[in-house]
């Protein structure tokens, strides 16, 4: 009972300093950030977000060549043009980039000039280089028989349209948005703890009919339930914007345990350094460094949230999701059993 | 402030708990190094993947297309059950986004289906599978005996200044020593069949760059598999200057990806040194341990700055170790890099400072520093991104390390406008904090308005002082209003421009209003109509005089975008001297009106200044609906 109570009463610190809204706007703010940094990067090379073809003259004896390549790419207007009236064009800003087109040592030798400084020059590289493959691709088959390995090809049943933020949105975005709430209970259990014992609080609160067990558990069990919730939220949100969000069960799942043994481990440093600014950081290293040192596992946590996101969940992503809810019960456990032998008095 | 005793404060900040070796800081140095190791470990291992196997392929081993399936971790290649397409299409929900059928004329690609129409992960799947397969085809192809059939195209990109017509000279040296690096380093020997073309080692260069970018990408973030190619980040083309001449899918769109990630390092510790300096400022707070230094002989500005002095020179040294590193590496980072973290670290202890004045927990402190972290980082990043191509850039230091990580040259003008504000914005924060560092606002728990109300007040002796408050806040107003501009921008004109004068008016106002309610809420000034006319003339006058100062934005040319324009209301669009005449007289009589308007009602009282400011409020936006937008 006075777990509950102690739960309710660490809630309400949170509210009252309004420190949960506060995380959210950050976790928005982040979330805003890593796609507007990819959709506002993205839209620099998408070609249909350009007001007009890029216009390219091409010139050399060549030139036909790329003419021809240039034809199929959307979004690309390659002309022809004398040497000396391209240079006019494009300072007159006519043409956006000259391409001129040589033959050197059987090779086809192009030289791109595009603007210095201009906006658009990521899109005239990015439209060129469209062309360019179509070019290489079209002379290395013509050159086909003195190669020993032939180049694979993919014939397409029709022309189809991806979107270019649909890895980010699974593969980065959720992982994120799943592991930042993790993070950031932790944290706030090592705050919880510290300010008590650094203010010398926790003695009164033990005055109170609880025990230590009591008072940690029901703080720390607070912000290992708050984790989930956030995540439930964001995936609904996700889901408003239009990214489906597969396996909701599991990842909450995953979420949760993930959630458990950070505010273990943030339990356990706040008792064992129960200074905040030693135990904070060695909370954000040791966090850091455990998602760092997960690459060595058969797959990366931010992996498994993907996957299960996306929906190309593999038999080791079930297994990933089963060992990390056996080691946050354990964890758990563990917490209990020190607990129960920490001496409360040698706390501050 | 004496030096020697602020020394002195330094000294017990630094040792403080190093006296023997406490729990604590074994803790730390423990998660320090295990954060090391793991990085470094993450490093030999080549990256995070984080889109490993997001894509499920149905592929036979013995198919042409198993081979850029196999080599792309993006990708899970799963048995094919030719069950799964019996009925002509491949149905969504299934074991796989893609199948691969061999026929004797050539593989057929089967996607994914749900309603007769291709998945949206199945045509993503698509198109990584063909960017895929470029890559395979050309790391095969590097292996090739005969260079020129297997690479025939080469290609030179050069950025020339337009109207000049000629070649600017230190882009040509850099993609000169570009390609030259990406040859010394990366050179597989395949590439060296060619002697008589530059271009076709650097050809065989490109297959190996190419498993970088996929081996990275995951660990980067901020990537994805579309039309973006990653340049790589291998160690060896740390400094993206590579790349420019090669095969055509050697060529790199002029992006510094390489400098922005290297610039995060800087970055980075920050953080962390900004987590514990908040922590010792607040625990300063807990049980009034900092009440001993305060009835102590020494200043605050000694205490505080003794505090401070120790977290920043970690910063400091910190940036020179990273700095040395990379120029152990080969890069080209220096004194520049160094003078350009030098400001931020500024920022980021001043605004952690206050907060921790302002926090009432460490929870709260918590919150405070994540979004001091997020923000700045922001303001540091977003600019950054447009180094190569905006001068609007220049807004952000972290520009000046990309500038210096690429070797490229600042002028002095960039270099002011770069660390000018963040350093104003720094020695602003911490003076401010230092108001508030006293027994009556460190140790109760005052309502965080009331805080505000306090720093601004402590610096008010009688109604001229105002003037000198508001000068203080004048490079806030501009941060909240290139903020408002940065948001807005993207609107359109007819939306943004009336939405930016609204936000401006109540910025503005609210600059000019605070500092004048603080002087009445605090008694620095009697509550009658003289003082409240000459409170409102100084916070106008003030603001006007440092407003001004923004003509310097204009001089160090922010470019004339209408948004800008319409936010900083420099008038240089105006055709005649009497137009620029009264736009630069107009604002004086508005900013001495409006404030004039908040100190009548601030002078009675909280609900009064409400009121006065919402009036101030709409007097400014009907200003600049009217005079503003007709001129300009």
């Amino acid at each position: 009972m006075s777990r509950a109570a102690i739960a309710r009463r660490e809630l309400g610190s949170l509210s009252r300093e309004k420190t949960i809204v506060l995380a959210l706007l950050i976790q928005l703010v982040i979330a805003g950030f890593s796609s507007f940094l990819v959709v506002g990067l993205t839209s620099l090379y998408d070609p249909g977000a350009a007001e007009g073809d890029v216009v390219v003259g091409v010139t050399g004896e060549e030139a036909d060549r790329l003419l021809a390549a240039a034809e199929p790419v959307d979004g690309l207007d390659a002309r022809p043009y004398d040497p000396a009236d391209a240079e006019a064009a494009f300072d007159r800003n006519e043409i956006q980039a000259i391409a001129a087109v040589e033959r050197r040592g059987g090779r086809i030798a192009v030289t791109v000039d595009a603007p210095q400084t201009s906006l658009q020059k990521t899109l005239v590289v990015v439209q060129l280089r469209a062309a360019l493959e179509e070019l290489e691709r079209t002379e290395r088959s013509a050159r086909s028989e003195h190669l020993s390995f032939q180049p694979v090809s993919v014939s397409v049943p029709a022309s189809v349209d991806a979107s270019p933020y649909f890895g980010f949105s699974y593969a980065v975005l959720l992982p994120l948005l799943v592991f930042l709430p993790v993070f950031i209970g932790g944290a706030v259990v090592v705050d919880s703890l510290t300010e008590e014992i650094e203010r010398g609080t926790l003695e009164l609160l033990r005055v109170a009919p609880t025990s230590l067990t009591e008072i940690v558990e029901g703080k720390a069990g607070v912000l290992a339930a708050l984790a989930p919730i956030q995540v439930a939220l964001w995936v609904l949100l996700l889901g408003l914007n239009e990214i489906a969000v597969a396996n909701v069960p599991a990842i909450l799942a995953f979420t949760t345990a993930l959630s458990v043994v950070a505010v273990v481990f943030a339990a356990g440093l706040a008792l064992a350094v129960p200074v905040r600014q030693r135990a904070q950081l060695s909370y954000s290293l040791g966090m850091l460094a455990a998602f760092a040192a997960a690459a060595l596992l058969p797959e990366h946590p931010a992996t498994t949230v993907a996957l299960l996101a996306i929906d190309s969940a593999t038999p080791t992503t079930y297994a990933h999701l089963g060992a990390t809810v056996v080691a946050a019960i354990g964890a758990a456990a563990i917490l209990r059993v020190q607990l129960a032998a920490v001496d409360a008095e040698s706390l501050g | 402030m004496r030096p020697k005793t602020l020394l002195r404060i330094a000294r017990w900040e630094a040792t403080k708990g190093f006296g023997g070796l406490d729990r604590g800081a074994v803790a730390v140095g423990v998660a320090a190094v295990a954060f090391v190791l793991a990085v470094g470990v993450v490093g030999v291992v080549g990256g995070v993947a984080i889109e490993d196997g997001i894509y499920r392929v149905g592929v036979e081993e013995d198919s042409d297309l198993y081979g850029p399936v196999a080599d792309d971790p993006a990708f899970a290649a799963v048995e094919p059950n030719p069950e799964a397409i019996d009925g002509g299409g491949l149905a969504a929900g299934g074991r796989y986004d893609l199948y691969v059928e061999d026929r004797p004329g050539g593989a057929r690609l089967y996607l994914a289906e749900s309603g007769g129409e291709p998945t949206e992960k199945s045509r993503a799947a698509l198109a990584a599978l063909r960017g895929s397969i470029d890559r395979y085809n050309d790391r095969r192809l590097s292996a090739e005996d005969n260079a020129s059939a297997a690479f025939p195209v080469t290609v030179t990109v050069r950025y020339v200044e337009r109207g000049g017509s000629e070649v600017v000279a230190a882009g040509d040296a850099g993609d000169a020593s570009g390609a030259d690096d990406g040859d010394s380093t990366t050179d597989g020997g395949a590439g060296g069949t060619d002697g008589s073309s530059g271009g076709g080692a650097t050809g065989s260069d490109g297959g190996t760059t190419g498993t970088d970018t996929e081996t990275t990408q995951g660990a980067t973030g901020g990537d994805t598999e579309g039309p973006i190619g990653a340049p790589s980040l291998g160690a060896f083309d740390l400094f993206g200057t590579a790349g420019t001449t090669g095969t055509p899918s050697d060529i790199q769109p002029p992006f510094p990806f390489q400098s922005l990630v290297l610039a995060f390092l800087f970055v980075l510790p920050l953080n962390f040194l900004i987590q514990a300096y908040g922590s010792s400022m607040l625990s300063e707070r807990l049980g009034r341990r900092g009440e001993l230094l305060l009835v102590a002989p020494v200043g605050r500005a000694d205490i505080v700055f003794g505090k401070t002095l120790p977290y920043a020179a970690a910063s400091v040294s910190i940036t020179v170790a990273i700095v040395a590193g990379l120029r152990l590496l080969g890069g080209e980072a220096g004194l520049l890099s160094v003078l350009a973290v030098a400001p931020l670290t500024l920022l980021f202890l001043a605004t952690t400072f206050l907060g921790s004045l302002f926090a009432r927990s460490f929870k709260e402190l918590t919150f405070v520093t994540v979004t001091i972290t997020t923000l700045l980082t922001t303001y540091a990043f977003v600019p950054a991104i447009f180094a190569e191509t905006s001068a609007v850039a220049f807004v952000s230091p972290l520009t000046l390390a990309i500038k210096d990580l690429t070797g490229t040259a600042v002028t002095p003008g960039q270099f002011a406008f770069a660390l000018g504000p963040p350093t104003l914005v720094g020695a602003i924060c911490f003076f401010f904090g230092l108001g508030l560092y006293r027994e009556e606002d460190l140790f109760t728990q005052r309502a965080i308005q009331h805080k505000a109300l306090d720093a601004l007040a402590e610096r008010i002796r009688r109604p001229r002082s105002v003037a000198a408050v508001v000068v203080l806040l004048v490079p806030f107003v501009f941060v909240a209003e290139l903020f408002a501009v940065a948001l807005l921008f993207a609107l359109p004109v007819a939306v943004s421009i009336p939405l930016v004068f609204a936000v401006i008016a109540v910025i503005e106002e609210l600059a000019k209003g605070l500092p004048i309610y603080a002087g009445f809420a605090h008694d620095r000034y009697g509550r009658t109509l003289p003082v409240s006319l000459a409170v409102g003339a100084a916070a106008g006058i003030g603001f006007f005089l440092a407003e001004k100062l923004t003509l310097a934005v204009q001089l160090v040319g922010l470019p004339g975008s209408p948004v800008a324009d319409a936010a900083f209301q420099t008038g240089f669009g105006a055709p005649t001297p009497g137009v620029i005449a009264l736009l630069a007289f107009a604002p004086l009589a508005l900013h001495v009106a409006t404030s004039t308007v908040t100190a009548a009602g601030a002078s009675r009282g909280r609900s009064t200044f409400v009121l006065g400011l919402c009036s101030a409020v709409l007097v400014h936006v009907a200003y600049n609906a009217a005079v503003v937008s007709r001129v300009v």
